[in-house]
Order: structure tokens, then C-alpha cells, then sequence
């Protein structure tokens, strides 16, 4: 009886664990395949497999590669995501830090301002954030794509909250030894607080390698296409072959895949603040 | 880098620290570039768009931007369009609250019990997060056609009848409600099981001891104990729901019939592709302000737990 | 430290790609003209624009040199128009530009582009329809370089199977009613049991409203009023009832699918395909397998009126040309008989001038003349509204739902909610 139950109990969990991977599956070994043998193998399980040809399994890729400049749009997405992961990083902690470790008037005023910033839906501004970038005469330019995802209210208050933790001793005797705030930032207080680093240093790379609508909107000349906007116009260029479709889908997925595996921890512990965050 | 210059570096910036104005200064100079940033991109836009949804600015007449009062307030309220989209954001966002927080829950529990292979359940559960929203709207857009999509052969494969699924309004929907509970579940999966993970065993323990079977500590210990979790989840889950653009964009452009047309994406529409700036912009207050509120009702009921 | 060589590093990296993505756009001498298309410099349509672009400076020597500028339109398709939306407030618009039909009178309406009074010689060698695109309030902004129609194509094997005579098959000048060609996809559709066309009513995009409104013309029915005020009473006419009514029993009965196969057509699964002249280059490419040829499109039975669609991108001059002389004699030559032979060769699409279509005649398929007899006969272009994005929308919506409403009460239903939304749009900016 005991035994019955656990084999129902496997057999459910599998089914569970299908639903959630069987896309996953689908789109990895379609893109080792040939059109043709996709359809056909609609209805059998050999639709989660790749071909039985390992020829076959990379030449989705050479034609994909020879249509389409794909390592421009890839050096385009790591481009953005690393300039904007810096970006993040830097800018926000220096205010993070102006936050926790410096007096200054009207700071609580500043800082309340920064905490309602938060409820600003962003995603709704974005047209007149296109007006903006429009007189800035920034309108497909690189630059326009990576400034705007830079400063982040909420990593600044992740930063700030770091910060505070590091007690004001160790600034202390650091300025004793002669350091400047500046140094004392990037001496001390960055190296000491390497967790936040990684976690906004994590969720800013996630989002700008995501990121779609935007560079959708500023960008005009392919060439400066990031491989989201990409694959929206390989989606769309006749003609269609669905094994390069999920081909491009699944080089845009293998990217970020390594950085969940690298970064796991430090994901959680960036939506854990998130939520205790705003009291 | 040499030492030498190093050193002369470091004296620069002493020296100037020392001058009393510098040092005052210092903490303006940390926050300048964040503030900027902060101004131009968000400070700023939040309150142009204000600004505009008193206008008629059209995109390509920028110069010739005039003040009409709250003509456009007054049109967004007989505009059909707009207001169905209301209505599929609130079925959205009801829709996500219950499966998506439910699943992850579910799955937490699931993952919570000791057994062999649970390491890769956790894999299989998560691995959708990878995706961007952009891959999983093109990927199920495949996957959900309904002449030759792997799903409806799946479906058939068991007997049941292929669906029109984005291609119906009654269904499209759902099925991207479908779609997004896939691809969040997991994330949110973690965040429950690290919460199950903080309850101490001897409170379980003290449950036991006091006659509570598994479904009743379950509801006793569990699941008041998971409430800072769940309102954190429900919390974020929400204010994300309210945004939904990206799935409808790529998967069915907002139809069939508006059926799956959501505030964002109209907004991006009318402003963007119809160039009518100042109407879209009234819409962006009017929906931002909605957001807005449910923050903060949704802060108050939560208080306790935040 | 290490990070802050790197940060250093990237941030004048992107300095540097952002300068090079700035070069100035129009140096505003005399005799230089700039021209932005929207196509890449290596599709035959931009060679053959190159092509011509040099001719240009050839026979101008001395006196003009117009340079080109490509920028391909993205797979969303706005790309193109969004660089001449940010050119616009920026005032960095080139002399000349090429806009897609339906943007006429947006551009013209916020005088982006300036009239052609005078500028285009030959105008009555243009097609109808090329001059209908371009006309805003009875003057001419734009000129098409080339044309587009659609068809419907079959495949002749697998309707001789079927027992069809293709002989007895509908001409540009007999075309068939809704009802003989209703009668043929019943035919198919029983023999095959597959739907007999694929009509792409799976593409929610331009397509629906540039394929499907001749069938409301055909009718007798319209979009907009006349002077493009009105939509109510006129999109829920009775002419478009009962157009819709066509398309909602074809669907109803299966004969065609809002869900098709993908290349059902090009696969021969499906025996008839509505679709582009650049379904012919297709075929021929990638599935030369199929035998096809393409009959005309279907008319109403109360009118017997053939109406088919047409549009095409065209040139038009900028208001902010310093150079009107120069940028007309570019548009003039750019759109002459030779150019337009030039291009439609290369890119194998429809000429826009009378003197084009002749001398091509003899060049091209058999399938190819069809179209252009078929264009020259009866093409009709889209309205020319500014409020035309939000129009065009509606309109989607309203063909991508008919599968959703079974009857009459439910077709007019489906009507009156578009016509009202399509109302309050051409109300919006009053």
C-alpha cells in the first residue's frame, strides 16, 4: 500500500516537473533539427529530442548565423548589460553610502522623496522617458539604451541599508590614516559590502539583458539591436524557419542560465530586502 | 598601477577634502549622479506626463502643443478600448494572484518534504525563470498554435479536442495567465521555501505534542507563519501583474476583439503608434493613480507583516 | 580599483559607439541632397535605389549629388518611421524621404513633407492608385515607386485532381463572384478535407486591412466617410454586411482558417493562398515543387466590381529642405519610368506608371502580369486618414473576430462596437 502511494506520488511529480520543462525541451531540441522533422515529429516523443543526425544538430546555427549578424546582437546585449550592471553598482552605492554615512540638510526629505519614487510605475512613463531621450537627441543612440536602467531607487536603498550595518568605527579610523570619503567608499566600504554588490550587480545584468520594450522603442539601426529586440525581428523576417526561431531563442536563454547558477543566492536575498524594505 | 602615482593621487584628493567647501560639498557629490539619473529619467517623466494629459501634444507636432483642459480625462472614459483593458487587467491580476502565488506555494510544500531526486524537481520548477519574457511569449506562441503546436498534439495524444487558445477571446486570456504563472512560479517557489525553511522544527514539534495532525498543524503552524512570505509575494506579485505588456505585445497583439488589450500596452499604442502623446499620457495618470492606490491600500492591510 | 579601470574603460567605450552613431545628417549645401530609405543597402530594392541614385549624380553633374542613407526598417516594422518621428523634433529631417502609403496624411497633416506641385512630370502616366496614396486635401505629397497587389494563388495539380477545369478558372476581365469562388473552396475543402485557402487571417498586422477592405469596396461599402470624419453609419453599412457576411460564411464552413497551417500552401497541404507578389519569389526560391497559378480576386455578385489592393512606399520631399529644386528634380527621377522599371525588376514588385508596365510586359511571369493586369484594372488604395494607425486597428480586430460571431445578429453586433470605436478615434483630436 505504502509502496502504491509513492509510486502515484513519482508518477504526479513527474507529470509536474513535464509541464514546467517540456518548453524548455521542445525549444532546445527544435533548434537542433530541421524544420521539416518538426512538425513531423509533432505527435511522437521524439518532439522533446533532438536529431538522430548529430550533423544536423549545429546546422540550424550555421544558417541562423549566416542570415542574421547574430554575434552583432549578442556583443550588443553583453555591451548593454555590463555598462549598465557598472553603472548600477557605482552610482547607487555612492548615493547609498551619501545616505548612510553623511549628515547633510534635507536628507530625510530626500530620502522619503527616493522612497516614494518606488511607486512610480515606471513602465507607464515610458513615452514621455521617449520625448525625453527624443530632445536629448538621444533617439537611437547607444548611450540612451544604458543610462535610463542605471540609477534605481530601491538599489540605492539596498546599498543604504549595507551601508549602515558597517559600523562607524572603522570609517573612523580610516579618516585617523588620513582617507577621504572617496577612498573610504571604494577602500571600505565597497569590499565590505560584496553581497549587495552582487545582488544589484546581479538584478541590473538580469534586467537589462531582458529588457525589450525600451531599446524597442529608441532604437532604430539593427546593427545596435540587443538580442531581445532581435528575436522579435527574426521573428518576424520572412522567411520564417522555426528551427532558427527557437535556435535564437535558445542562444538568448544560455547567457542567463549561467548567471542564475552563478548568482542564485544573491537573487533572493534582492526580493527578501525588497519586501522588508519599504516600511 | 605604480605606487608613486598612487600616492600623489590620493594627496590630490586630501587636499581638496581638506578645503572646508569640498569637504561640504562631498556628500552632493556622491548623490549628484543618482540624482540626475533619478530626475531625468524618472522625476521628471512622472511629471511631464502630468503636464501632457492636459494637452493635445501629437508626436509629430510637438511644437504645436496646446492646453485643452480635461478633454482628454473626459475621453478616456467613453474610450471602449481603454476601459476593456481595465477590465482584462483586473481578471490578470486575479488570475496571477491566485495561481501563481498558489503554485509557488504548492511547489515550495512539494520541494519541502524529503525525498529523493527533489534537486531535480527544484531544477525543473525553476528552470522557466531563466526565460525572458520575450522567449516565452515567442516560444508558447508556437507552442499554443492551433493548427500545429505541441500543445494541442498533447492534448489530442490524451483525447481531449485541440483548443483555439490566443486565437479565441474567451481563451487568450487565460492562456497567457497560463504562460506567466509557468514562467513566475519558480522564483517565487524559492522565496516560500526559504520562509518554510525559517520555521523551527520544535514549533512543528510543539504542534505534534499537542495532538495536531498534519492538515491541522499545516493551517495552525504553516501558513500563519508563512504570512510575511505570502504578503511579501502577493505584494510584488501584484504590482508586476498590473504591468503586463510584454505577452499580449508579442503573443496576440491585444486581440482577439481587445480580449487580452491591457492598460500598458494601449498606452504604448495610442502614444507611441497613433503618435497621440497627450491622450496616452492621461491615461498614464489615470492608471498610474490606480497603481498607485492599491500600493498603498494593499501597504495598509499589510502593515503587520512589512 | 580593478573596477574602476573597467567602468572607466566601458564608459568611454560607449562615448566612442555613441559618437560614431551621430554623424551629421545634413551638411545643408546647395547642391547636396540627402535621401533616407527604408531599406537595408543590401536587398535588391536598395540596390536598385543605389543604382538610381547614381544615375542621378551622373546625369546632375556638377549641379547635384544626392546621397543616400539606408536604414532598414526593424521587424516591428517602425523602426524607419520612429528615426523621421525623432527627426522631426530635432529638425534633422534629410530633402528627401520615403514614407509608406497609409503615413501620407499624418505627414502631411503636421507638414513634415511638402507638396508636389509641378515637381512630378508625366503625372497622368502614374496609376490610379499611386496617385490616390499620395493625394492629402487634393494635393499631391508623395509618389510610389513601385506597386503591390495580391491574388489569389493555387495550385494547379492539386485543383485538377479535384476534378476543376482550369480552363474554366476566372480572368482579370471575368472575374468570379463570392458565390462561384464559395462554390470552388467547398469543392476543395470536401476533397481534401483541409480548408481550401489560407487567407493569413493568422497575421494580425497591416495585412488585414490592406487584403480584405476591397471586399467592402467591391461591395460598395467604405471604411470612412468621404472626407474621413465619419465611421459610424458607414463601416456597419449594409454593403459591408454583407461583405463581412462572405468572409464570416468561408470561415463558418471551414473553407479557410484563422489558425492555418505554417506554409500549408508552399507544402501543398493547402490547394490556394492568398497572398503578395512576394509569395512568388518565395515559391520559386524555397518550394519550387509547386505548379501555381494566380486568378483574380473574387468580386461582390450585386456589383461585379473587381477592386484589389494595392500600396506601396514612396517618395516625398521634406518641408525642411533648403533645396526644393534640387530634392523635386531627385523625387522626379527617382520616380520616372526608368527607375520604376529598374526596381520593379530587381525587387520583382508591380510598377507604378503605365509606360513601366509596358516595357516590362514582355520581362516577367505569366503569374506576375496577372497582377499587374489585375493592379492596373482595379487597384484601389487604403483611406488616407492621419488618425490611420488607430483605424487600421479596429479594422484587424474586426476581420480577426469574425470566427467569434456565427450569425447576422452577431456580424452586425461585431460591426457596430468597430464602427463606434473607430468613431471615437476620428473624434479624439477634434
Amino acid at each position: 500500500m505504502k509502496n502504491v502511494k509513492k509510486l502515484v506520488e513519482y508518477v504526479l511529480l513527474t507529470l509536474l516537473a513535464f509541464f514546467f520543462i517540456f518548453p524548455l525541451l521542445w525549444m532546445v531540441s527544435s533548434s537542433m533539427k530541421s524544420e521539416e522533422s518538426i512538425y513531423q515529429d509533432l505527435n511522437s516523443v521524439q518532439a522533446l529530442l533532438p536529431s538522430f543526425q548529430i550533423t544536423e544538430w549545429l546546422s540550424t546555427y550555421t544558417e541562423l548565423f549566416s542570415r542574421f549578424d547574430i554575434g552583432t546582437y549578442l556583443f550588443n546585449s553583453v555591451f548593454y548589460a555590463l555598462l549598465v550592471t557598472a553603472g548600477a553598482i557605482v552610482v547607487n552605492a555612492m548615493a547609498g553610502y551619501a545616505f548612510a554615512k553623511f549628515h547633510f540638510k534635507g536628507k530625510n526629505i530626500m530620502f522619503s522623496l527616493l522612497l516614494a519614487m518606488l511607486i512610480i510605475p515606471v513602465e507607464t512613463i515610458i513615452i514621455t522617458q521617449f520625448t525625453i531621450i527624443h530632445n536629448l537627441g538621444l533617439v537611437d543612440n547607444r548611450l540612451a539604451v544604458i543610462i535610463p536602467l542605471i540609477a534605481n531607487a530601491f538599489f540605492i536603498y539596498l546599498f543604504r541599508n549595507f551601508f549602515i550595518a558597517v559600523p562607524d568605527s572603522v570609517i573612523e579610523s580610516a579618516k585617523m590614516e588620513g582617507a577621504g570619503h572617496w577612498t573610504i567608499f571604494w577602500r571600505i566600504m565597497l569590499p565590505m559590502s560584496k553581497p549587495a554588490v552582487a545582488t544589484v550587480g546581479t538584478l541590473a545584468f538580469i534586467g537589462s539583458w531582458n529588457d525589450y520594450i525600451w531599446p524597442l522603442m529608441i532604437l532604430t539601426d539593427s546593427d545596435k539591436y540587443p538580442l531581445q529586440v532581435a528575436i522579435t525581428s527574426i521573428n518576424a523576417t520572412e522567411p520564417v524557419f522555426i528551427n532558427q526561431v527557437m535556435a535564437i531563442l535558445t542562444i538568448s536563454t544560455i547567457p542567463l542560465i549561467i548567471v542564475y547558477i552563478v548568482a542564485q543566492k544573491y537573487l533572493l536575498q534582492g526580493l527578501s530586502s525588497s519586501g522588508s524594505g519599504q516600511k | 598601477m605604480d605606487l608613486t602615482k598612487k600616492q600623489t593621487r590620493l594627496k590630490r584628493w586630501e587636499g581638496w577634502k581638506s578645503s572646508s567647501l569640498a569637504f561640504q560639498a562631498q556628500p552632493f557629490y556622491f548623490l549628484l549622479p543618482a540624482i540626475i539619473l533619478l530626475g531625468l529619467f524618472l522625476f521628471l517623466p512622472a511629471l511631464l506626463t502630468i503636464y501632457y494629459a492636459f494637452t493635445d501634444y501629437y508626436l509629430l507636432t510637438p511644437d504645436q502643443r496646446q492646453f485643452v483642459g480635461l478633454r482628454n480625462f473626459t475621453q478616456i472614459f467613453g474610450d471602449p478600448v481603454f476601459l476593456r483593458s481595465l477590465q482584462n487587467i483586473t481578471i490578470f491580476v486575479v488570475g496571477i494572484i491566485i495561481f501563481q502565488v498558489g503554485m509557488s506555494l504548492g511547489l515550495a510544500l512539494l520541494i519541502n518534504k524529503q525525498r529523493r531526486g527533489n534537486i531535480f524537481l527544484k531544477v525543473a520548477f525553476f528552470s522557466p525563470v531563466v526565460m525572458s519574457l520575450v522567449v516565452i511569449s515567442v516560444l508558447w506562441l508556437y507552442l499554443l498554435n492551433p493548427t500545429d503546436g505541441l500543445v494541442n498534439s498533447m492534448l489530442q495524444a490524451v483525447g481531449i479536442n485541440a483548443q483555439p487558445f490566443l486565437t479565441s477571446p474567451n481563451q487568450a486570456i487565460y492562456a497567457i495567465i497560463l504562460v506567466s504563472v509557468w514562467q513566475g512560479a519558480g522564483y517565487q517557489m524559492l522565496i516560500f521555501l526559504a520562509g518554510l525553511q525559517n520555521i523551527p522544527g520544535d514549533v512543528y514539534e510543539a504542534a505534534r505534542i499537542d495532538g495536531a495532525g498534519k492538515w491541522k498543524s499545516f493551517l495552525h503552524v504553516t501558513i500563519p507563519l508563512l504570512r510575511p512570505t505570502t504578503t511579501l509575494i502577493v505584494f510584488t506579485t501584484l504590482i508586476a501583474a498590473f504591468k503586463l505588456i510584454i505577452q499580449p505585445m508579442i503573443m496576440t497583439q491585444g486581440g482577439p476583439l481587445n480580449s487580452t488589450m491591457t492598460p500598458i500596452y494601449y498606452i504604448y499604442q495610442t502614444g507611441f503608434t497613433d503618435r497621440l502623446v497627450g491622450y496616452s499620457s492621461a491615461m498614464t495618470v489615470v492608471f498610474g493613480l490606480l497603481i498607485v492606490i492599491v500600493t498603498f491600500v494593499q501597504r495598509r492591510f499589510a502593515k503587520e507583516d512589512l | 580599483m580593478k573596477l574602476r579601470v573597467l567602468v572607466a574603460g566601458m564608459v568611454s567605450t560607449a562615448l566612442l559607439l555613441s559618437a560614431c552613431g551621430n554623424e551629421a545628417e545634413s551638411d545643408g549645401g546647395d547642391n547636396e541632397i540627402s535621401l533616407w530609405v527604408q531599406t537595408s543597402s543590401e536587398s535588391p530594392e536598395g540596390q536598385a535605389m543605389q543604382g538610381s541614385v547614381e544615375k542621378f549624380n551622373e546625369q546632375f553633374k556638377g549641379t547635384y549629388t544626392a546621397n543616400i542613407e539606408f536604414i532598414p526598417r526593424g521587424g516591428g516594422g517602425g523602426g524607419y518611421e520612429d528615426k523621421v518621428n525623432a527627426a522631426v523634433s530635432t529638425g534633422t529631417l534629410p530633402d528627401v524621404l520615403t514614407l509608406d502609403g497609409p503615413n501620407t496624411a499624418a505627414y502631411a497633416e503636421s507638414e513634415i513633407i511638402a507638396p508636389l506641385d509641378g515637381v512630378i512630370s508625366n503625372t497622368e502616366d502614374l496609376l490610379p492608385s499611386i496617385v490616390e496614396q499620395g493625394t492629402y486635401e487634393d494635393e499631391m505629397y508623395a509618389v510610389g515607386y513601385s506597386e503591390s497587389s495580391v491574388g489569389i494563388y493555387y495550385n494547379k495539380e492539386m485543383l485538377e485532381q479535384a476534378g476543376v477545369d482550369l480552363e474554366t478558372l476566372p480572368t482579370v476581365d471575368e472575374p468570379w463572384t463570392w458565390d462561384e469562388f464559395t462554390q470552388l473552396s467547398e469543392k476543395l475543402t470536401d476533397y481534401y478535407e483541409v480548408p481550401a485557402i489560407d487567407m493569413g487571417l493568422n497575421d494580425n498586422s497591416e495585412w488585414l486591412m490592406y487584403a480584405f477592405s476591397p471586399f467592402l469596396w467591391s461591395q460598395g461599402g467604405e471604411i470612412t466617410s468621404e472626407d474621413g470624419r465619419q465611421a459610424e453609419t458607414v463601416f456597419n453599412s449594409e454593403a459591408n454586411m454583407k461583405a463581412m457576411s462572405f468572409l464570416q460564411h468561408m470561415l463558418n464552413n471551414d473553407y479557410t482558417t484563422i489558425s492555418p497551417a505554417e506554409n500549408g500552401f508552399e507544402t501543398g497541404q493547402y490547394p490556394m493562398k492568398m497572398s503578395g507578389s512576394w509569395t512568388m519569389e518565395q515559391l520559386d526560391t524555397n518550394y519550387q515543387d509547386i505548379d501555381y497559378d494566380i486568378m483574380p480576386y473574387p468580386v461582390s455578385p450585386d456589383t461585379g466590381e473587381l477592386v484589389t489592393p494595392t500600396g506601396s512606399w514612396q517618395y516625398a520631399m521634406s518641408t525642411a529642405t533648403e533645396n526644393e529644386e534640387g530634392a523635386g528634380e531627385l523625387i522626379d527621377f527617382l520616380t520616372s519610368t526608368e527607375a520604376v522599371v529598374d526596381i520593379s525588376l530587381a525587387n520583382s514588385v508591380l510598377p507604378s506608371r503605365y509606360s513601366a508596365i509596358e516595357e516590362i510586359e514582355d520581362d516577367v511571369s505569366p503569374q506576375m502580369n496577372t497582377l499587374i493586369e489585375q493592379n492596373e484594372a482595379s487597384g484601389k488604395a487604403r483611406p488616407v486618414l492621419p488618425e490611420y494607425p488607430q483605424i487600421t486597428r479596429s479594422f484587424q480586430q474586426t476581420i480577426s473576430g469574425l470566427p467569434y460571431y456565427e450569425d447576422q445578429a452577431g456580424l452586425q453586433e461585431l460591426l457596430d462596437e468597430k464602427a463606434k470605436e473607430m468613431q471615437t478615434s476620428l473624434e479624439r483630436r477634434e
